[in-house]
């Protein structure tokens, strides 16, 4: 299931998995999430999904460590690491691509893809590996390899979301944390970054904490969902459970 | 004619030092979205420290070689202990802090070497060059003055390209929760620029200081043309803030040429203003305005 043999940059210790326990955190006076408990299990993909304001990017944000969380913790793999700074996140091996910007569109596709090396441990980066690394990418994704050397900012929407997702590859994270990733990209092209999410998690092993509005995208891909409200964890279930439980959806969901 | 070439080439290695100081500023706007007001200040610091080493050594180049190094200490320091703390507050704070370094960096200069103007030597011969027999109005120190900071830009520039340590500084620069997200620190990436802005601040102080003489305030004209640089060219631009400092360089050597030399500052704040009023994110900058 995991690590094709020869992955020698990058984290060495495999798929790992997320949970958080109790996490609270806010902005000034909001309380934006107000004790909020979810497992992760490795190598799995869990739907975080909720109505707008519910705490789904918040939440993303307190785990890789962008807002400091005022309660609760953050465990990966078991070791807490709440508090943490983005920076020390990332290298322990958190990837969060925020909603609306994954890309720099200031740099080229294959800088883009370069800034994924960067959160691998300093032992791990011998210059083979490194290349292998970006060779892998664009051997996955053709269209990137075609533009490599253009700025990121002449990217489509769905060119952006598959960059974000090719540099997700590179960086060879454990725990991948994705803000609405088919935000503003038409059906198909949708369709398509959710099967490369899907390959990253049943290929390469990597867990993945998805947000999306789009529930029922989300869902078709999930191993579990977990739907917030007002900050807090209102259900909890196997996916398809949860798409088949109309109630739920009508009520938090609206589909 | 002969004139007219005079003053754009002389007008091109005084630009050459405004494009040093406007490219020390493009570099900590960049990182921290700060003016550094504080930056001829600091070349002004490390050029003191320069005249020290030379008069205890004798040797030029220990003088020169050692400014540098002090600009980049310099740099860092001022970044860790004073600018650090600022950040993540309002940015006024960080503007009053700047110029409060300023007032503290010229305060020291006269404690300790009082505000008599002082000469300070140049690296090399200050006679006129001449094109067969016609004297071309610069000197062998001018085409120094051009070099070393043509050369130095060129290293910034190749650094920033093709290094991964470029790679970081521009990602920091561009998108800085991106690039936290992605592991970069930073933190530590900013700290980086103003060591490199305090080097390049700490050579526009040796290269223009036999022109200008040194004194505590000497370096505050020398800063306002390079924020003039740095403006026309677009805080934003590197290449914009080279670019501007030659224009500026060119356009002050002509206005002091042809108007006389009580003209250039005038020159130099007209200039200013019209590119503030017409095009106020520089004439190569794609950025927008921001308000301060």
């Amino acid at each position: 299931m995991y690590s094709p043999a020869g992955v020698q940059g990058g984290h060495a210790h495999g798929a790992a998995s997320l949970a958080v326990d109790g996490l609270m955190a806010g902005y000034g006076e909001v309380l934006a999430l107000n004790g909020v408990t979810i497992t992760a299990s490795a190598a799995t993909i869990t739907a975080v999904l909720g109505a707008n304001g519910a705490g789904k990017t918040t939440l993303l944000r307190a785990i890789s460590g962008l807002v400091r969380p005022r309660g609760g913790r953050v465990l990966l793999d078991g070791a807490d690491r709440t508090g943490r700074s983005p920076e020390d996140m990332a290298r322990a091996g958190v990837a969060h691509v925020p909603g609306g910007q994954g890309v720099i569109a200031e740099l080229t596709v294959e800088e883009n893809l370069r800034i994924g090396l960067m959160s691998w441990p300093g032992s791990a980066r011998r210059r083979a590996d490194r290349v292998a690394a970006l060779t892998a990418a664009y051997e996955r994704f053709t269209v990137l390899a075609d533009r490599r050397h253009k700025l990121a900012a002449t990217l489509s929407g769905g060119e952006r979301q598959m960059l974000v997702i090719a540099r997700a590859l590179v960086a060879r994270p454990r725990v991948l944390l994705l803000d609405e990733p088919s935000l503003g990209l038409a059906p198909r092209v949708m369709t398509q970054v959710m099967d490369m999410v899907v390959r990253l998690s049943r290929e390469n092993g990597i867990t993945i904490v998805l947000v999306e509005q789009n529930a029922r995208a989300a869902l078709a891909i999930a191993d579990r969902g977990v739907v917030l409200n007002l900050g807090r964890v209102v259900a909890t279930a196997d996916a398809r459970a949860l798409a088949a439980d109309v109630a739920l959806r009508h009520h938090y969901l609206g589909f | 004619m002969v004139e007219f070439l005079q003053f754009t080439l002389s007008g091109i290695s005084f630009g050459m030092i405004y494009a040093a100081i406007a490219l020390s500023l493009v570099l900590i706007w960049r990182g921290t979205r700060l003016l550094n007001f504080a930056q001829g200040g600091m070349a002004m610091f490390t050029t003191y420290i320069a005249l020290e080493v030379i008069r205890h050594t004798g040797s030029y180049w220990a003088g020169f070689v050692v400014a540098l190094a002090a600009g980049i200490v310099l740099g860092t320091v001022a970044e860790l202990a004073v600018i650090r703390p600022s950040l993540g507050r309002p940015e006024l704070n960080s503007v009053i802090i700047t110029i409060g370094l300023l007032i503290l960096l010229e305060g020291l200069a006269g404690i300790f070497y009082g505000g008599q103007y002082r000469s300070f030597p140049a690296a090399f011969s200050v006679t006129g060059l001449r094109a067969g027999s016609t004297p071309l109005g610069v000197s062998r120190f001018d085409v120094f003055v051009a070099a070393s900071v043509l050369v130095t830009t060129l290293l910034l520039a190749v650094g920033f390209r093709y290094t991964s340590a470029g790679l970081r500084m521009r990602a920091a620069a561009f998108n800085a929760t991106v690039a936290r997200l992605s592991g970069i620190r930073v933190a530590r990436v900013i700290t980086v620029g103003w060591a490199l802005a305090g080097l390049l601040g700490a050579l526009a102080g040796v290269l223009v200081s036999p022109s200008t003489f040194l004194c505590p305030n000497s370096m505050d004209a020398i800063f306002v043309f390079g924020f003039t640089a740095a403006v026309i060219g677009g805080l934003d631009s590197p290449a914009g803030a080279v670019i501007g400092g030659l224009l500026l360089g060119v356009a002050l050597s002509y206005a002091g040429g042809y108007l006389g030399s009580d003209v250039t500052a005038l020159v130099a704040f007209g200039i200013l203003v019209v590119v503030l009023m017409f095009r106020p994110a520089g004439i190569f900058s794609g950025a927008r305005v921001r308000r301060v």
